[in-house]
């Protein structure tokens, strides 16, 4: 994590940009040359495709949008370790390929979604909005693959505490993304692919690995990702708000602008700037 | 085909193996404008004796009812018998249109004004959009627009058999898209989206497109499509984000422990762990182990030590 220095003299100190994980995220334009949106914050989204497709990048999109929400939290998974790592000084936790620290990371989140639903239990209330205060905690999973299946006896507890989180992290905040090569049912189990209400299909080489990032049946309807071209790297189907596959370009951010955003968002995440809302009950500090 | 038709109506069949072309047939035309006349004369006038009734005697009613639906029903005649070429007409009404008032416009501005005027006009009229990009773009998606619902009539009246009258579905309006075109189509008895999506293949061959998607347009009325004719990529550009401009550049960076940099980049580097393990479990085995394991760079030692290792130790090691 990032060790802030945080200059007392205050010439040009930064204000926080005002996003906010309950708007909108920015992800790209569709055919129609319109912008596309996914607000994330109740959603669950699982990205797949070839080698290069581009899953990163969205995940990178996702992430910068984010890290630099005040509302925000970043669990970054990623087994590749170079996807998401520009983001590790604005994250909360980074786990490389290490699924020791990836089970230890998920435990975590299970006890603050517990927390948070006996806390909205207790307010008689049945999900957590905008107006709440709390922290949405976006768990980022690249590679997943790496922890779900190439790794030994610990997969099953991984693949389980995901699936939990999938299954109920929504109402509490926790929206997940994960991107995997070909999420087919010996790399995730269907009963957590299928949790995912959110699929994004990049290039795929068969109608049916699209399928199977899709959902079934779509590339019979003419939505089969292997149309786009391997050349057209960020080019996928999207499912999101409208239930139809949409051809979208996801936008693409460098290596430098993602230096230069996470290196503002470290700045703006430095302790001592995110204040954490008064109404926020003490007992789910641990998330943090 | 008129005689045998009142034998079999409705189209009521012994056999079921009666092909959709022979039915079509057998429904001729001349059976529908005899069926329209009938229809219209008896309806009209029984209706205009009925009002006429109020007026008159009704034995003068009824004259006047006969005067009245006779006529009209052979004006429902005629239409019915020239409907092949009204809906002709009306496909192609668009076209007509235009050509109609390009006729008129040149033929007005060639009787109007002097030659050179006249072909100045014209190269105006013909240059300027061809010249300018966005214009010439512009007609030609309007152009294909036009040619796309001709195209998918086509479809439908060549391998999509709908059902026994063979009657074709309305399409209606074309509008252009960025990568092509997108028509509403409403759909008659006999065909759904289903049916369709199996065939959009041979669709875009005939639309002379790359693909086609069909989706619902509207929720509570399944036979209202929507066709999405694709002829071009155009998602091929990169879209940049709008977050690069929300950060100030001038922002301090936080401070942070320089990053532990690895080292071993390279294969030889790297020594692999199968060769020492065996080597652990064998009595013996302490002494090949090192060669094998520094040797590994240049690739073909190691195995030889591997397959030198005693047969006692791979019985250990399963
Ligand atoms: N939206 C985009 N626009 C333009 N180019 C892109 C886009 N997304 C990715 N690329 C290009 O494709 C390359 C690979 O993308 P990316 O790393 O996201 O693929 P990936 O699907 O994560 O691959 P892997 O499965 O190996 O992790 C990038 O280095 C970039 O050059
Ligand atoms: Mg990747």
């Amino acid at each position: 994590m990032a060790t802030a220095t945080a200059s007392p003299s205050s010439a040009g100190v930064p204000v926080g940009p005002g996003l906010s994980m309950f708007d909108p995220i920015f992800i790209g334009i569709d055919e129609f040359g319109q912008p596309v949106y996914i607000t994330l914050a109740y959603r669950n989204l699982l990205a797949g495709g070839e080698p290069g497709g581009g899953k990163s990048g969205l995940l990178n999109c996702i992430a910068a949008h984010a890290a630099l929400s005040v509302d925000s939290r970043l669990v970054l998974l990623d087994g590749k370790l170079v996807e998401l790592g520009q983001w590790e000084d604005s994250a909360d936790a980074f786990i490389g390929p290490d699924i020791t620290a990836a089970l230890d990371v998920l435990r975590r989140l299970q006890v603050v979604m517990n927390n948070r639903y006996a806390w909205l239990r207790a307010h008689n209330r049945r999900k957590v909005t905008a107006l709440d205060g709390l922290s949405v905690i976006t768990v980022l999973v690249d590679e997943i693959a790496f922890y779900s299946a190439t790794v030994g006896s610990k997969q099953e507890e991984f693949v389980a505490l995901l699936r939990d989180l999938v299954a109920r992290g929504r109402a509490a905040g926790i929206p997940v993304v994960a991107a995997t090569q070909r999420p087919s049912f010996d790399i995730i189990p269907t009963s957590l692919r299928d949790l995912f209400g959110y699929r994004a299909a990049f290039r795929c080489t068969t109608p049916n690995s699209s399928n199977i990032v899709l959902g079934h049946g779509w590339a019979e309807q003419g939505y089969s990702a292997t149309d786009i071209a391997p050349t057209n790297q960020g080019a996928a189907y999207l499912i999101a708000e409208g239930g139809i596959p949409r051809r979208i370009k996801v936008a693409y951010l460098s290596d430098s602008q993602i230096a230069g955003i996470a290196d503002y968002a470290a700045w703006i995440r430095r302790p001592g700037t995110i204040t954490t809302p008064p109404s926020s009950p003490a007992d789910w500090g641990m998330a943090a | 085909m008129s005689k045998s038709s009142p034998r079999r109506p409705f189209g009521g069949r012994s056999n079921g193996t009666v092909t959709v072309i022979e039915a079509r047939v057998h429904r001729s035309s001349a059976r529908n404008a005899r069926l329209a006349f009938v229809m219209t004369a008896v309806i009209v006038g029984l209706l205009a004796a009925v009002v006429a009734a109020s007026y008159m005697h009704p034995i003068l009613a009824l004259f006047v009812g006969i005067g009245v639906g006779v006529p009209l029903g052979g004006i429902v005649w005629v239409l019915v018998r020239i409907w092949p070429v009204i809906r002709l007409l009306w496909w192609w009404t668009p076209e007509i249109g235009l050509a109609g008032l390009l006729l008129v416009g040149w033929v007005q501005l060639a009787s109007h004004t002097p030659t050179l005027v006249t072909l100045l006009v014209v190269a105006l009229v013909v240059g300027v959009p061809a010249g300018v990009p966005v214009i010439r773009r512009q007609i030609m998606a309007w152009g294909w627009c036009l040619v796309v619902r001709h195209r998918l009539r086509v479809c439908f009246a060549q391998f999509i058999i709908a059902n026994q009258s063979g009657s074709l579905p309305l399409i209606l309006w074309a509008t252009p898209t960025p990568v092509g075109e997108r028509v509403w189509v409403y759909l008659r008895p006999g065909l759904s989206v289903k049916d369709l999506e199996g065939r959009l293949d041979k669709i875009a061959v005939t639309c002379h497109a790359s693909t086609v998607l069909i989706e619902r347009a509207s929720d509570g009325n399944a036979a209202y499509v929507r066709f999405d004719i694709k002829r071009r990529e155009v998602l091929t550009a990169n879209v940049g984000s709008p977050l690069v401009d929300v950060i100030d550049p001038a922002t301090p960076t936080v401070e942070q422990a320089p990053p532990v940099v690895p080292t071993a980049l390279d294969l030889p580097d790297v020594q692999a762990p199968t060769i020492t393990l065996p080597k652990q479990q064998g009595t013996s085995g302490s002494k090949p182990a090192k060669p094998a394991a520094t040797a590994a760079a240049n690739g073909s030692k190691p195995a030889a030590a591997s397959s030198s290792v005693p047969d006692d130790d791979v019985s250990d090691w399963i």
